[in-house]
């Protein structure tokens, strides 16, 4: 670029800043500015604490409340999960025939690129931070999260995250999608070859999950410090909830796995752009794998575990008992923790390695199979002889143990190296990892989804429509997913846009339930809005009536005494407005604003 | 335990700098690695300003100007290792660099000039 476009860019940049610093100095100024420590100083108002949120969207782009950034990881995972959700049906319906017929091959490899790296790091990181970030302070009595500005930043980091990673499908000129599947694997990634990976959308891709990387680490180092410091008087180590544990054994698989994917990014930056040889010389595709894969088998973790703990969460309360050997359901949380940072090898059982290394990591990937059945037999016994309440969370519950059973046997015949070595790169692992990635961990996220909707809407969803969407997705899930188990076996290549005519039976009826999906979604979509907007108001702060069986939680009692500040306020309940925008409230107006 | 509605309020909930500090980052990093010298300099004022004005903000820092040279001396030191060591990206260093300059001249001009805080740009 010559003089003139520096000219041009330096002009924009510089208007950019100066308008930035001109909105800094307007917001400044709605800020009365009241001293960190103790309040007070300006007569009663100050404890209001509403006066310090602005309106309107200024406060959602400000908060720091961790609540509203709770909601605000909810909505962009939704929308994440919608868009990588669009882009696999488009996939689907490719696959109803043999041929190529809707989309070229490569776009369908671009599609299949950008799904999995959506679902994973837009999807299932975030909805799992919506959940820690709303419930976490709550459950453990803390006032907010240790560094409530640092949890800000590591949302803020996601959308830009999200529009690098998606840059490739915009108009933008001599931009294409990358092609190089969730696995970036190498030398295809280096931009080798005379392919067409060395284009700058697989730099932005590359960019882009850099900064999701470096948000997940900002969180969970949030995390560790929230659950070891900010922990109410009462909240021991002893008594400490399911979900926090959950999320603090997360938070620590993500400090050690997530930088080195970060190291890992930008060397890989570096040989596509700078001439460096990490991974474009001898041994460096495998070098390549190996860390990818020692960040990648513990990530899998890092998306399952929460989830894990959000069922040992729900499963109690709609089974009329306490969760079934709690503590060790937290020791093989931690057991699958550790362990997870030792079976990375088992993605790379097919390359060739050190047969004797290879059997050490097919033990360990064995032996990490019983944590995960020990919380299995934990959750069914939980509902055994229980008084179980089939509401939609419980339903999404139990649909994730069912799945979560299939994913997890499918994953341990994985593991046995002879079996492995026909089963690798076939539909079956697709079918194995959607079991656990499809059936459990979003499942779990829709259980928490319908649990807390009371706590974070007020409102109450519909019933009905909430258990249309479960038999949907229950029935959906099985139907694709078993039968990419099937097609696995008849030896059906993953990562293809076409196919033998063999296998077509089996594809359409994979595109069938994925289709079934779509419908379940859309239903829950429009049930997610509009009883947001209308649902019926709860009153007390029992919806789930825990009380009388003695399940009550903490995060229930801060709702009911929400509700009971808002109504001893005078707080008339159709004055909603009043509620959010006035601000006069001795009460965090904050969660009923967008209701 | 009680969580008492009303008791996290007491401490402020809003804080216009995250955002920015979240914008900084990757604009600085496409300056970065395409070599858009203006877009890599704004991207690294962007987050050294922000970072300077949280630290402000939270009580960490009585005025942002000493943060300015704080969030300056890294990227000098980054700078200068991308002009003059082996990595060799000397357009890309002297971009670091020129904004770290940037960031010590607001520093200094505001430990001088200023009469009390005011936001950084
Ligand atoms: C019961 C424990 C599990 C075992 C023993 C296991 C084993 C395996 C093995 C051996 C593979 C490699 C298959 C191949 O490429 O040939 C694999 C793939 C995979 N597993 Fe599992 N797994 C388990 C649980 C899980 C869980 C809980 C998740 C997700 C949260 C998961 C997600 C995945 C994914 C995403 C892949 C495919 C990666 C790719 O190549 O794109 N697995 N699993
Ligand atoms: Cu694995």
């Amino acid at each position: 670029m010559e003089v003139n476009g520096q000219l041009a860019l330096t002009v924009l940049m510089g208007l950019f800043l100066v308008a930035v610093a001109a909105w800094l100095a307007r917001v400044e100024n709605w800020r009365s500015y009241t001293p960190v420590a103790g309040g007070g100083a300006f007569g009663q108002k100050d404890s209001y604490g509403s006066e310090e949120k602005p309106s309107g969207v200024i406060r959602w782009l400000t908060t720091v409340d961790h609540k509203d950034i709770g909601i605000l990881y909810g909505a962009y995972g939704l929308i994440a999960f919608a868009v990588g959700g669009l882009m696999v049906v488009v996939m689907r319906i490719e696959l109803i025939d043999p041929g190529m017929s809707l989309i070229s091959n490569t776009f369908y490899n671009s599609l299949l690129t950008s799904h999995g790296i959506t679902m994973l790091f837009l999807f299932g990181t975030p909805i799992i931070a919506a959940f820690s970030n709303y419930l976490v302070p709550l459950l453990i009595g803390a006032d907010d999260m240790a560094f409530p500005r640092i949890n800000a930043i590591a949302f803020w980091l996601l959308p830009p995250a999200a529009l690098l990673i998606w840059a490739g499908f915009f108009p933008l000129p001599d931009v294409i999608p990358a092609q190089t599947a969730w696995t970036m694997y190498t030398p295809l990634s280096t931009g080798a070859g005379a392919g067409n990976q060395a284009n700058a959308g697989v730099d932005l891709m590359l960019l882009g999950l850099h900064l999701s990387g470096v948000s997940a680490t900002m969180g969970a180092i949030n995390f560790i410090a929230t659950i070891f410091t900010e922990r109410g008087d009462d909240v021991s180590w002893a008594n400490l909830d399911i979900f926090s544990w959950t999320i603090l054994t997360q938070s620590g698989l993500i400090l050690f796995a997530f930088p080195l994917l970060g190291s890992a990014i930008v060397m890989l930056l570096f040989d596509r752009n700078f001439g460096t040889a990490f991974f474009s010389g001898e041994g460096g595709a495998i070098l390549w794998q190996h860390l990818f894969w020692f960040f990648g088998h513990p990530e899998v973790y890092i998306l399952v575990l929460p989830p894990m703990g959000i069922v040992s969460y729900v499963i109690p309360r709609f089974s009329g008992r306490r969760l079934f050997g709690f503590k060790f359901v937290v020791y093989s949380t931690l057991a699958i923790g550790v362990l997870s940072f030792g079976v990375w090898a088992h993605h790379m059982f097919a390359t060739g390695m050190d047969p004797r290394l290879r059997a050490s990591f097919m033990a360990v990937s064995l032996a990490i199979a019983i944590p995960s059945a020990v919380k299995t037999f934990n959750w069914i016994t939980t509902m055994w002889n229980g008084r179980v309440r089939l509401t939609t969370p419980m339903l999404f519950s139990v649909g994730f143990v069912s799945n979560f059973i299939i994913g997890g046997v499918t994953g341990v015949f994985l593991a046995s190296i002879p079996v492995d070595l026909v089963l690798h790169d076939t539909y079956y692992v697709v079918g194995h990892f959607h079991y656990v990635v499809m059936g459990a961990i979003a499942f779990a996220g829709f259980s928490g989804l319908y649990y807390w909707f009371p706590l974070y809407t007020g409102r109450m969803y519909q019933k009905t429509l909430g258990k249309a969407h479960f038999w949907l997705s229950m029935i959906g899930t099985n139907i694709t997913f078993f039968a990419m188990i099937l097609l696995g076996y008849g030896g059906m290549p993953r990562r293809y846009a076409t196919f033998l005519p063999q296998f077509a039976t089996l594809h359409q009826l994979a595109t069938v339930g994925a289709l079934l999906l779509l419908v379940g979604q859309i239903i829950f979509v429009w049930n997610f809005v509009q009883s947001w907007l209308e649902g019926p108001e709860i009153e007390d702060g029992d919806p789930w009536n825990l009380r009388q069986s003695g399940l009550y939680t903490a995060e229930w009692d801060w709702f009911d005494q929400k509700q009971q500040t808002a109504i001893a306020d005078g707080g008339d309940p159709d004055d909603e407005t009043a509620l959010t925008d006035g601000g006069h409230v001795d009460e965090p107006a904050d969660d009923r604003s967008d209701a | 335990m009680d969580a008492e509605p009303g008791l996290s309020e007491q401490y402020r909930m809003a804080s216009p700098w995250p955002l920015f500090i979240a914008l900084g980052i990757p604009i600085a990093e496409l300056g970065i690695l395409f070599s858009l010298f203006p877009i890599a300099v704004g991207g690294l004022l962007l987050f050294g300003g922000s970072v300077a004005g949280m630290a402000t903000e939270s009580g960490y820092a009585k005025t942002p100007w000493r943060g300015l040279i704080g969030v300056a001396a890294p990227l000098a030191v980054l700078g200068l290792a991308f002009m003059f060591t082996r990595i060799g990206l000397p357009n890309r260093g002297l971009a670091i660099v020129a904004a770290a300059v940037i960031l010590v001249a607001a520093g200094v001009a505001g430990m001088l000039f200023s009469p009390d805080r005011e936001p950084t740009y």
